[in-house]
């Protein structure tokens, strides 16, 4: 499958501090791709560097077949929303549309017009008196009239309220769904987009932790609990992820090598926040973050 | 992108035409009223013979308000390039717009050229609209007390202004892209706007080109034609050097008595003057000929113009270089 993003070595310093250290990952045409990590992962950093407003220090990035680069036509393919949801605030919703119409070679500014008077946010007011949530919607409805092959959106959904976020997520999921959409959206929580995406990028501490399907991830990790015992033979087999020892019992998140054997050990599927959160919180203990991260780059498998 | 400046920019435009127009307007009126005194005087003197000494008259073409108002349009060129330049770069990138109008499929570098290039012609308009009334305003007053030349008449006519103002915009400009900020864009703009005038008004006009000097008889002083831009005028002895005090410390028109002419200032009227001629003594005047003040209002343009391309060019390269 035709790879919408892929990266390699990507490495992004700011003067004393590294957002963003040799950044490998792989994301296939057509997926909707959750961008997770705490606060501070580098996220935005990979964000921008793939919408080519920043470039890289060092390593590689290859969008829709070429380095992101500043270009009419590189930068047609690509649909950015900031985090801050930038909008101009002394102009209307139309004044937007009309500029983006100005600015862009493919523009569809009616579906802008169709979304506000659906959500009923008005047109003719200025963006500065909108509330922070139809700002959100506004800003999401002028970067899908693009008409983008890739959308990179920074925490969409951090301005919405839930009943919004439903409407938005599922926004998305059709604008995906006639396949030629690539979507990848930055989040800190996982639960909020689980259900709407099918790849996952998890970065922590500027490095990528995971980076795969989402089904493929679920498949690769289980749950393992236990009375206490010694792990040595688990960790020969599977790498362990994570490992929480109580005096009683002993609970691993593992990435199997193959089946687990061992009977003492009680077999569970993780869902993907549990996963994600056994990465995150292995690599905030400070142990095998580094080489993890290394060797896990390459689960995302279906290259 | 022309529509899009425009959007932008058209409330500010608006606002700037509107102030335009209310200063043309008491220009107009204070304008023709010294027109208006200025000929009156003219056909007064010209029945009494006393032409020649209207200068000295006291002759007054309009309150001293009306002629600092006047001096006051000097801030002009400044002002676009202060509330219209700095925040241009610097106003984006502090709102985050940036990343809204820099992910459109258009380069940084047409978006900066399109909208720096309407607020260039913006501020030059404006400068040079505000100028041209301004140098009609000073017609009258230019012809009675020959002041073309002079350090707040020549910086507010001709083509000057819109020189300082292509200047000022492009300075807020690069300084808005380098600093990111637009409150130290702005002050650097003003500073460094201010700055340059000042030392191009005070010092380095003066040496555009070579200046004339002539040297006279004492006894009859030689004051150059029209409005002529004075660099150093004053006495010199027969080595080529000013006069240096005698013993009696005495000067003379402003001048020192050297002490070979001493005796001479004694009495109820000193006069020192043929005594000085015998010694070899000369008057003379450094000067800019009222001739050249298009060559310098040329070159002095030509000078803001071109370093505004410079900032330009910087802004450009940083754009490009700096990640947005």
């Amino acid at each position: 499958m035709k790879s919408a993003i892929e990266t390699s070595g990507l490495t992004k310093r700011y003067r004393r501090v590294t957002a963003l250290d040799n950044c490998t990952i792989s994301v296939p045409e057509g997926r909707i791709s959750a961008l997770v990590g705490p606060n501070g992962a580098g996220k935005t950093t990979l964000l921008r560097l793939l919408a080519g407003l920043a470039s890289p220090t060092r390593g590689r990035a290859t969008v829709l077949g070429g380095p992101p680069r500043e270009e009419p036509a590189y930068l047609a393919e690509v649909g950015f929303l900031a985090q801050e949801i930038p909008l101009y605030r002394r102009l209307t919703a139309e004044d937007h549309i009309g500029i983006g119409a100005h600015l862009n070679p493919r523009w569809d500014g009616e579906s802008v017009r169709e979304r506000l008077a659906h959500l009923r946010i008005p047109l003719d007011r200025p963006a500065g008196t909108l509330s922070g949530g139809q700002r959100a919607q506004l800003a999401l409805a002028l970067t899908l009239a693009k008409r983008p092959r890739l959308l990179l959106l920074d925490e969409p959904l951090a301005a919405l309220d839930p009943l919004a976020r439903q409407t938005f997520l599922a926004a998305l999921a059709e604008a995906a769904a006639g396949g030629d959409l690539t979507i990848v959206l930055s989040s800190h929580l996982i639960a909020d987009i689980e259900r709407t995406c099918d790849h996952l990028i998890l970065l922590a501490e500027s490095q990528v932790q995971l980076c795969g399907d989402t089904e493929l991830l679920l498949a690769q990790h289980r749950i393992l609990s236990g009375p206490r015992k010694d792990t040595t033979a688990i960790a020969r087999a599977h790498f362990i992820v994570r490992e929480d020892t109580t005096p009683r019992q002993t609970t691993l998140l593992v990435r199997l090598n193959g089946p687990v054997i061992d009977p003492a050990w009680a077999v569970d599927e993780p869902n993907l926040e549990e996963i994600v959160l056994g990465y995150m919180s292995a690599g905030q203990a400070g142990h095998g973050a580094g080489p993890a991260g290394a060797r896990l780059s390459a689960v995302g498998g279906d290259r | 992108m022309t529509w899009v400046t425009w959007r932008q920019y058209r409330y500010q435009g608006a606002l700037a035409a509107a102030l335009f127009a209310a200063l043309a307007v008491v220009l107009l009126f204070t304008g023709l009223h010294a027109a208006h005194v200025w000929h009156s005087a003219l056909t007064g003197c010209a029945k009494n013979g006393t032409c020649a000494s209207l200068a000295g008259s006291g002759l007054s073409l309009s309150s001293p308000a009306f002629l600092t108002l006047v001096v006051a349009t000097s801030a002009v060129p400044l002002l676009p390039g202060l509330f219209w330049g700095a925040p241009m770069v610097a106003g984006e990138l502090e709102a985050g717009t940036h990343q809204f109008a820099w992910t459109q499929s258009i380069t940084r570098r047409r978006w900066l050229a399109v909208r720096a290039g309407w607020l260039l012609l913006a501020a030059a308009v404006l400068a040079g609209a505000v100028s041209a009334v301004v140098t009609w305003w000073s017609g009258p007053d230019n012809a009675l007390n020959a002041d073309a030349f002079q350090v707040n008449r020549f910086d507010i006519t001709g083509i000057v202004p819109a020189g300082y103002a292509v200047f000022a915009m492009a300075l807020g400009i690069c300084a808005g892209a380098l600093l990111r900020r637009t409150l130290p864009a702005l002050a650097v703009t003003l500073a460094g706007f201010t700055g340059l005038r000042a030392l191009t008004a005070l010092w380095l006009r003066l040496h555009y080109m070579t200046p004339v000097t002539v040297y006279y008889k004492l006894t009859a002083i030689f004051t150059p034609a029209g409005s002529y831009l004075g660099i150093s005028q004053g006495w010199v002895g027969p080595n080529g050097q000013p006069p240096v005090a005698g013993p009696g410390n005495y000067g003379f028109g402003g001048e020192p008595v050297p002490a070979v002419c001493e005796k001479f200032m004694s009495g109820l009227k000193p006069n020192p003057l043929p005594c000085l001629m015998a010694h070899g003594y000369r008057g003379y005047v450094t000067y800019q000929p009222a001739s050249r003040f298009w060559a310098f209002q040329g070159i002095e343009t030509g000078i803001f113009v071109v370093l505004a391309a410079i900032l330009l060019a910087v802004t450009f390269w940083v754009l490009k270089r700096r990640d947005a």
